[in-house]
């Protein structure tokens, strides 16, 4: 390892790379979990993500400016999302198979669009959002880096956590999002419209999973590739199991895959002893034991996946 | 009467499917009739193109029936890629260390092996669903990564080919390699095996009391606890041929195309099996019809990339929305049946 493991440095530029990596996560794992807790299971978050990072290249590319980027991505992440709503929620279909046919659906299309896009031969690439260093915080030791030397979109999205978190935590509407998926019809019952609230957290949940995506091209790399998404969706599904539904969960679930990513990259560097595949593997056994132990005390809301049918049994 | 509207049906799709490939080529700037002169040549141009359409239609075959007995059964194993790959390593683990056997009985081990580590791998979803009531759909995910993850360690350590340095094992001897059945094409025994085991599903699904226990399960788990069946049964069985199957997919693609492990060589044949049970109805005698319909597909628009410039990512655009738009007529005629209720 060209860096002393021991060192401080080694560990605040693995850490500050971890939050990188972590920063899709975030944002599609919030989604997800706003979803799944009123009671919608989105598998097609991967097909979110990947029409967020599409379309917020493409805009990107087309207006020069990141922030028009972001606000398509986020919409063709929950252009996905919405009809997904549609089918699962208002019409009542099978919440996986609409999920896998959206993520399909989001690889053609995403894939067919960039082909268009670059019929002239030539690369495309865009800028990324700089980093900004807050003054004074990004001087800590170790977290400093991590935490205050990001860019805008790595602080909206600690910004929404801790939002999101007070919301589920102390208000009302939350409450009602996670009565829905505990029980719909108990919370019919007292008067929530529980079709209109799944939609309304259907399209939270796109416009999360859209700017996770975006956070790869706008942030990351400034170009786009077919299929670039590689599966990061169906870890944002991972992360909201093993964070538990919770906001705070998600946050450190998405650690625990930005961190073993990061160290993986860098023993990839350093060592050939062990393959880093096995480190890869990790974050994903780590999920199976985690459901294995919460197991019996799950958080899974009750009504997840199940259709909810008024009037029906 | 109900088969005249099911063929209804099925021409109306084709129709709106060839309506929505028209404008998809109109708007990558081709011609509609040279690209779909194209599109037809690449799939019946020659022996061999038309060939391929078996040859990548085969796994397909395979994942989509792993995927239809599961969904029967209740049992949403999304893990078939997963499966492919422990499934393609345990038969590599056989065909390439176990030298000392003769080739036919290695060769049939390797296929038991390859099934058994399919079966096992969605055995454990299975059990993680039956013992802690977790959800089989995000196990069988992790799974895959885990699979995924696991034949990179493989190829890389123990079954690396020592005098390569690259990431995949040692060829497997010419004569355990599955033989080619038409010179000059790539078209194997694997898919005749393929529709044998089509023809097993079917009768064990449809004919065997096993496989009306399965669909029990699956219509209805109470109903069936209460009739004496054992939910926890079916669901084991349902798990391990799924997973067998799967597995079986893998050995197939090493032991005749690939004939080394690799990684990332399943083409995400898991996933697509999903699709190809829904296109079949998970019913095991379509799934065959519904795996070559979409490598023929693929094959020909493979061609049409090539020749006319039309992006291939079209058929992923086609198959997601044939998809989507059958669950909204599920959606639109329950909606009907409803009305007319009231």
């Amino acid at each position: 390892m060209s860096d002393n493991m021991l060192s401080l440095a080694f560990w605040t530029a693995l850490l500050a790379s971890a939050v990188r990596m972590a920063m899709p996560l975030l944002y599609a794992g919030l989604g997800e979990m706003i979803s799944e807790r009123s009671g919608v299971l989105n598998i097609g978050m991967e097909g979110v993500m990947l029409c967020g990072a599409f379309f917020s290249f493409a805009a990107a590319y087309y207006t020069g400016s990141l922030w028009v980027g972001l606000l398509c991505g986020m919409a063709g992440g929950a252009m996905i999302s919405l009809i997904h709503g549609l089918l699962c929620v208002r019409g009542k279909q099978n919440q996986t198979v609409s999920g896998l046919a959206l993520n399909m659906l989001a690889l053609g299309l995403t894939s067919y669009l960039y082909k268009l896009m670059c019929n002239t031969g030539a690369h495309l690439q865009t800028a990324v959002l700089p980093k900004v260093s807050l003054p004074l915080l990004s001087r800590l030791p170790l977290l400093g880096e991590a935490f205050f030397s990001q860019d805008a979109m790595a602080y909206i999205a600690l910004l929404l956590l801790i939002v999101i978190f007070v919301i589920y935590r102390f208000t009302r509407a939350g409450l009602s999002l996670s009565a829905i998926g505990e029980n719909p019809m108990a919370a019919d019952a007292a008067g929530i419209q529980v079709e209109k609230r799944q939609m309304l957290c259907c399209l939270l949940g796109g416009l999360l999973g859209g700017a996770g995506g975006a956070y790869l091209t706008l942030a990351q790399l400034g170009l786009f590739s077919d299929n670039m998404t590689a599966g990061r969706g169906y870890i944002a599904l991972a992360a909201v199991i093993l964070g538990r539904y919770s906001p705070t969960g998600v946050f450190l679930a998405a650690m625990l895959f930005g961190l073993a990513n990061a160290a993986q990259i860098r023993l990839q560097a350093a060592t050939n002893a062990i393959p880093v595949q096995a480190l890869a593997m990790l974050p994903y056994l780590i999920t199976l034991v985690a459901l294995l132990l919460s197991s019996g005390r799950s958080r899974e809301p009750e009504a997840l996946a199940k259709p909810y049918i008024r009037g029906g049994r | 009467m109900k088969k005249a509207s099911a063929l209804r049906r099925i021409l109306l799709y084709i129709a709106l499917v060839l309506l929505a490939a028209t404008l998809l080529v109109v708007a990558s700037g081709a011609s509609p009739v040279t690209a779909f002169s194209v599109f037809l040549k690449g799939i019946f141009g020659s022996k061999n193109s038309f060939c391929e359409v078996f040859v990548k239609g085969t796994p397909l075959i395979l994942t989509g029936l792993a995927c239809a007995v599961a969904f029967k059964t209740g049992f949403f194993n999304i893990g078939a890629e997963g499966q492919f790959y422990m499934g393609a390593a345990a038969a590599a683990a056989v065909a390439l260390r176990c030298d000392f056997l003769p080739v036919v009985p290695r060769v049939i081990l390797a296929f038991a092996a390859g099934f058994l580590a399919g079966g096992l791998w969605s055995l454990i979803a299975a059990g993680m669903k039956l013992r802690f009531g977790i959800s089989e759909i995000i196990v069988t995910i992790m799974l895959n990564y885990i699979a995924i993850n696991f034949v990179g360690v493989a190829v890389r350590t123990f079954l690396q080919d020592p005098s390569s340095g690259l990431p995949q094992s040692e060829r497997l001897a010419a004569a355990a390699v599955l033989p080619r059945l038409l010179a000059g094409t790539r078209v194997h025994l694997g898919f005749p095996i393929a529709l044998a085991l089509t023809a097993l599903v079917w009768f064990i699904m449809e004919k065997t009391t096993w496989g009306y226990e399965m669909r029990v399960v699956g219509l209805n788990p109470r109903a069936a606890q209460v009739s004496g069946i054992s939910v926890a049964g079916g669901v084991v069985r349902s798990a391990v041929l799924s997973g067998g199957l799967a597995g079986l997919a893998g050995v197939i693609e090493f032991m005749a195309i690939q004939k080394k492990l690799l990684e990332g060589f399943s083409a995400d044949c898991g996933y697509t099996g999903v699709l190809i049970a829904l296109l079949a109805a998970n019913k095991p005698q379509l799934v065959p019809v519904a795996a070559l319909v979409y490598a023929a597909a693929q094959v020909g628009a493979a061609a049409m990339q090539r020749e006319a410039g039309v992006p291939s990512a079209m058929v992923s655009i086609l198959i997601g929305a044939v998809v989507i738009s059958i669950l909204a007529r599920a959606w639109l005629s329950s909606r009907r049946k409803e009305a007319a209720h009231v």
